[in-house]
């Protein structure tokens, strides 16, 4: 009994500075278990402490609290917590006991779905990320769970702030396949289908020694999308697991058979293959994707005519693009001008289009800037994959592998050392 | 409930601005207002000014959001307030590209005064963007054609056309579009010239 | 019909004057020549080609193809007399159920003499067996390699051909000389061919090239258009056209159990056709003297390619039309008849509007014997497969020369690279993260 009111006191005198702070640490660490045993009771306690002074101690009260069995009078009043010591605790403080902080978010999270109210859970988890990670290119644990929680609330764009950011470091592989497959289906529902491509392109392709079941889910929708974007699904890039090359596609044959359909530009053929296979895609919940797919072949048999015609009428277009009337032609062509997927204008008078080329002359100060901002870009990044390189060559780790594998060293291989180290 | 960021953008006719200070502050007071009584939710979702937000969306031509908040809209709201559906009926025309649907759907509804400034600026917008278009698009285009897209009577729509140095052939009732010259900056700022002398040392390097 | 290909020619000849320099009398000739070649094929001249069961097989085919009786009956008359002269009863039972007595009491199927060829074939068969064991006892290398081979030559001579490829292939071990080495490597190929084991074909051609002495003149050849077969078989036009333009003229008529020099001709000249560029026509086949011997064995080929190189099209295709239903009675070719036309036409509409900066469609329609819509049919299929580099107005009907701006197609390469590498490496960035995280973690002592 004594021991928690103990505690307190400690938390309110030792948080001051970080060696007051990690000498509480040793201290909480200490009375874990002890905390655990009294859970129910040390609600109360939290209000005698100040979450954005006292974070690490509060945190550690919290976390008890929520492991122990949360009754349902008191579930808003704790959400309500959680949510106001995520808003002022100190990034600093929590980041001594990430595994703390991070369990205190799950059972956030999970209350929240279980109430079905995940739009509340968006804002706070957005923050708490932000404290939690290091810098913007490590991804947490707790990235899959926030755009989960805008998924379900269909905040789609609240998602974008976090998925705009480039991430590297990875905890948990688990946490970048969930990741990267969330990241795809709000990149779709927002029709940023590029982007969509590269997050799941990285679940794809990722090492893989057993097929999971994201990976599969992943693949079926990097079928569809390439198809839509692309008009074809590239192959396997040789750096994909075998795991994935040898078994992804026995696993999605509705999809592998779609995009072949796709490849001839038939209509007629890509409704039927779509029509045998629609409660596979229903109950994979890509329907609506895979009616996209399907208009997404007129317009790409309207863009391969423009590889072609400098001219063409309007109802050699609707030929070609099998579609019913000229007039519809004409409308899906304005509607690619008004989208820039084509260069063209429409005659009316004489029921023709002319194809132009791409305007861009690449002369503006805004294409500059562009490109300019592009250079930028990839010297950062390829400072940043040298600096990796050498730090990978070397990790004892990796020299111990590498020496197993090669025995006989040339003289060049000692040779190349000093220079590089007089380089840098 | 601070909805003072959103008044006066309203006020300020920072019309871009509203989607964006909408999500935010929904998600915060989300955040904020659990429910320690079941029923504060429903309040909130009372309160909440789903039809600017909606509009708001449509502003900025962001459909997909638009019909995302349109998804997560109570059944009840969605009944109870006229100018919400009427603001969805606009981003419906949008999304399935009803060129001169939208007209009607902005025509077709009595707005609120506290709305009636966005939904005008807009129309205003929405008309000159799809005059862009057609002038982007079309080479020649009937009179009529014009006017479908436009939202206009066929009168209103050569005078129009006509003062965008259009011509008219009355016979045919065609009309002639004619491209404006674009004009572009090609000038550089030095500071490129030091962003060059960066890249090239990188190259070398 | 005659009327209207002239009338459609004309005006060809006309818009290509500059290029060709018309000379009527050719024309002339060359339509007189056209119109030979349109005659049904001469089925004895034909058979008299060839020797031995390729004759056989060769007539067989034609019978089976032609859809045409008076030929089919000639085919298999001449097939029937050739098989009566080997030992293959098989085959003869076969083709006089096919005759079915339609050739008269002659061509009937002779019981007594098959019977008797067959137990001729069954005391031989003993004797080369239990000559070979006796061989195989004592242990004479020589004797036992000439017991297989006889072994290989009786099976072969009775069409038992698995049997014949065996006891070829036995005599590979008691092989003392390249001589017996490159005999072996060519009783394999023949039997090989007939077969259709195409793969057998290039492995024992590289075998008996590889043979240390150098190759007589003769055996060359003959393994340059077996190799051309092998090639062929695969669709590989190129390397086939290479094969068979690198054979010597030496062939002559040395290989007639396989192929006439006649064949050569077709075979090479049309693969050339199809699968070589300007340049190379011109200087492996047109200049080439070797050659140039086979192709006047067969002047409609060489008419049609000089036609090809000097970009007279129509009368090019006139030719190959001509010559196509002689063709698809060809044992070896007729399979790829259509894909090296199509080829051959492809090439022919590219290097017809690669000159020109605009083409009327109406007279290029013209020049290859088509409509105007079929015609941008054929140039859509191209330009999209950027074989052409060109766009059509459909409106004037104008095909004109696309002259891609280099520096705007530079920037758009370049961004283009730029987003793919900074894709990439993100991609890879992670994934080496997740490896090494993996590796760790493997690594990390296991905790229980």
């Amino acid at each position: 009994m004594d021991s928690v009111e103990a505690l307190v006191a400690h938390v309110q005198a030792l948080s001051g500075n970080p060696e007051e702070v990690s000498h509480l640490h040793s201290l909480l660490k200490q009375s874990e278990d002890s905390l655990r045993s009294q859970a129910s009771r040390l609600f109360p306690f939290l209000e005698q402490l100040d979450p954005s002074k006292h974070s690490l101690g509060y945190l550690y009260l919290l976390e008890a609290y929520s492991s122990g069995p949360l009754l349902e009078e008191q579930a808003s009043g704790y959400l309500l917590t959680v949510v106001e010591f995520i808003d002022s605790c100190s990034a600093e403080q929590i980041r001594l006991a990430p595994d703390k902080f991070t369990s205190v978010c799950k059972s956030f999270k999970d209350q929240v779905m279980q109430l079905e109210v995940a739009i509340r859970g968006v804002a706070p988890l957005r923050t708490a990320i932000r404290k939690l990670q290091t810098s913007s290119e490590h991804l947490t644990t707790l990235h899959p769970d926030f755009l989960l929680l805008c998924l379900l609330s269909k905040c789609y764009k609240a998602g974008l702030s976090i998925l705009d950011d480039d991430i590297f470091e990875v905890d948990q592989p688990r946490d970048l396949f969930l990741y990267c497959y969330y990241g795809g289906m709000i990149n779709i529902g927002l029709k940023r289908f590029h982007k969509a491509l590269e997050c799941l392109h990285n679940v794809v392709t990722a090492p893989m020694t057993s097929l999971n079941a994201i990976a599969v889910e992943a693949f079926k929708k990097y079928v569809l999308v390439s198809l839509i974007h692309n008009g074809q699904v590239p192959s396997f890039p040789k750096y994909t697991s075998g795991t994935a090359q040898r078994n992804l596609k026995n696993y999605t044959q509705p999809y592998t058979d779609l995009a072949n359909c796709y490849a001839t530009g038939k209509f007629s053929e890509l409704e039927t293959s779509i029509q045998t296979n629609i409660e596979k895609f229903q109950a994979d919940n890509n329907l609506g994707l895979v009616r996209q797919v399907l208009s997404s072949l007129y317009k790409r048999n309207i863009q391969r005519l423009t590889q072609t015609y400098l001219t063409l009428s309007l109802q050699d277009i609707a030929g070609a693009a099998q579609l019913k009337t000229p007039r519809e032609a004409e409308m899906h062509v304005l509607r690619m001008i008004q989208d820039g997927e084509i260069f063209a204008t429409i005659n009316q008078k004489d029921g023709m289009v002319s194809f132009h080329e791409d305007p861009e002359q690449y002369k503006t100060c805004e294409m500059i800037e562009h490109i300019d901002s592009s250079i930028q870009r990839l010297m950062a990044l390829s400072k940043k994959l040298s600096s990796i390189d050498e730090h990978i060559s070397c990790d004892p780790a990796y020299l111990t592998k590498i020496g197993r594998e090669r025995q006989r060293f040339d003289f060049d291989d000692f040779d190349s050392v000093p220079h590089k180290f007089l380089q840098t | 409930m601070d909805l003072s960021q959103l008044q006066s953008a309203l006020a300020s006719k920072s019309y871009e601005k509203i989607a964006d200070i909408c999500d935010e502050v929904m998600l915060q007071v989300e955040a904020h207002h659990f429910p320690k009584v079941a029923s504060r939710g429903i309040v909130f979702q009372e309160e909440w000014p789903y039809a600017i937000h909606l509009l708001g969306h449509i502003y900025v031509n962001d459909l997909n959001s638009a019909r995302f908040l349109w998804k997560s809209i109570p059944q009840g709201i969605k009944e109870s307030r006229p100018e919400l559906v009427a603001a969805w009926k606009i981003g419906q025309c949008l999304w399935n590209r009803d060129y001169a649907g939208v007209y009607g759907a902005i025509r077709g509804f009595e707005w609120s005064p506290e709305v009636i400034g966005l939904v005008t600026t807009f129309l205003e917008n929405y008309t000159k963007k799809m005059f862009q278009l057609l002038t982007s698009a079309y080479s020649t285009i009937t009179v009529a054609d014009v006017a479908h897209f436009m939202g206009m009577s066929e009168d209103d729509a050569t005078n129009y056309a006509l003062q965008q140095g259009w011509t008219l052939d009355s016979s045919s009732q065609m009309l002639t579009v004619s491209k404006p010259k674009i004009t572009t900056e090609q000038k550089l700022d030095p500071s490129k010239l030091q962003r060059l002398t960066e890249f090239v040392f990188h190259l070398e390097h | 019909m005659d009327g209207d290909e002239e009338g459609v020619a004309g005006p060809m000849g006309d818009e290509a004057m500059f290029l060709n320099g018309g000379d009527d009398g050719r024309q002339q000739w060359r339509r007189i020549k056209a119109a030979m070649g349109s005659e049904q094929i001469d089925v004895e001249a034909y058979a008299s080609l060839y020797i031995g069961r390729t004759k056989v097989m060769r007539l067989l085919f034609m019978a089976e193809r032609c859809g045409n009786e008076g030929m089919q009956l000639e085919a298999l008359r001449l097939a029937y007399d050739e098989i009566k002269k080997g030992g293959d009863s098989h085959l003869y039972r076969e083709v006089a159920g096919k005759i079915a007595g339609r050739l008269g009491p002659q061509y009937t199927l002779d019981q007594a003499w098959a019977d008797a060829i067959d137990r001729r074939a069954e005391q031989r068969k003993d004797k080369l067996d239990n000559e070979l064991n006796g061989y195989r006892t004592n242990l004479i290398k020589e004797s036992i390699r000439m017991g297989y081979n006889d072994l290989g030559d009786f099976y072969y001579a009775h069409g038992q051909l698995g049997d014949a490829f065996k006891n070829y292939v036995r005599t590979r071990d008691y092989c003392t000389t390249s001589k017996h080495i490159i005999q072996m490597c060519l009783n394999v190929i023949l039997v090989s061919l007939e077969l259709g084991q195409f793969l057998h074909v290039s492995n024992y051609v590289g075998k008996a090239e590889q043979t240390p002495e150098s190759l007589d003149s003769i055996t060359a050849a003959k393994l340059r258009c077996a190799a051309g077969l092998a090639y062929l078989e695969a669709k590989k036009y190129k390397l086939a056209a290479r094969k068979f333009l690198e054979t010597g003229p030496e062939l002559g008529n040395n290989y007639t159990e396989v192929i006439a020099p006649q064949d050569v001709a077709t075979y090479g000249g049309l693969c050339a056709l199809a699968s070589f560029d300007r340049t190379e026509l011109k200087n492996k086949v047109i200049d080439n003297i070797n050659f140039r011997n086979f192709l006047e064995l067969v002047p409609e080929v060489r008419e049609l390619i000089h036609d090809f190189y000097a970009s007279r099209y129509a009368s090019c295709l006139e030719y190959l039309e001509n010559l196509k239903p002689n063709l698809l009675l060809d044992i070896h070719l007729h399979d790829h008849v259509e894909a090296l036309y199509t080829q051959i036409r492809h090439k022919a509409i590219i290097q017809y509007t690669h000159p020109f900066s605009s083409v009327d469609l109406h007279t290029m329609a013209g020049a290859f014997k088509t409509n105007v819509s079929g015609l941008e049919k054929e140039l859509e299929a191209l330009i999209t497969d950027n074989q052409i580099q060109a766009r059509i107005d459909s409106h004037n009907k104008i095909l004109y020369a696309r002259h891609a701006d280099q520096r705007n197609a530079t920037f758009q390469r370049v961004r283009q690279t730029g987003v793919e590498f900074e894709r990439d490496v993100k991609a890879l960035l992670l994934r080496a993260n997740l490896i090494k995280h993996e590796y760790n973690q493997r690594a990390a002592p296991r905790k229980v």
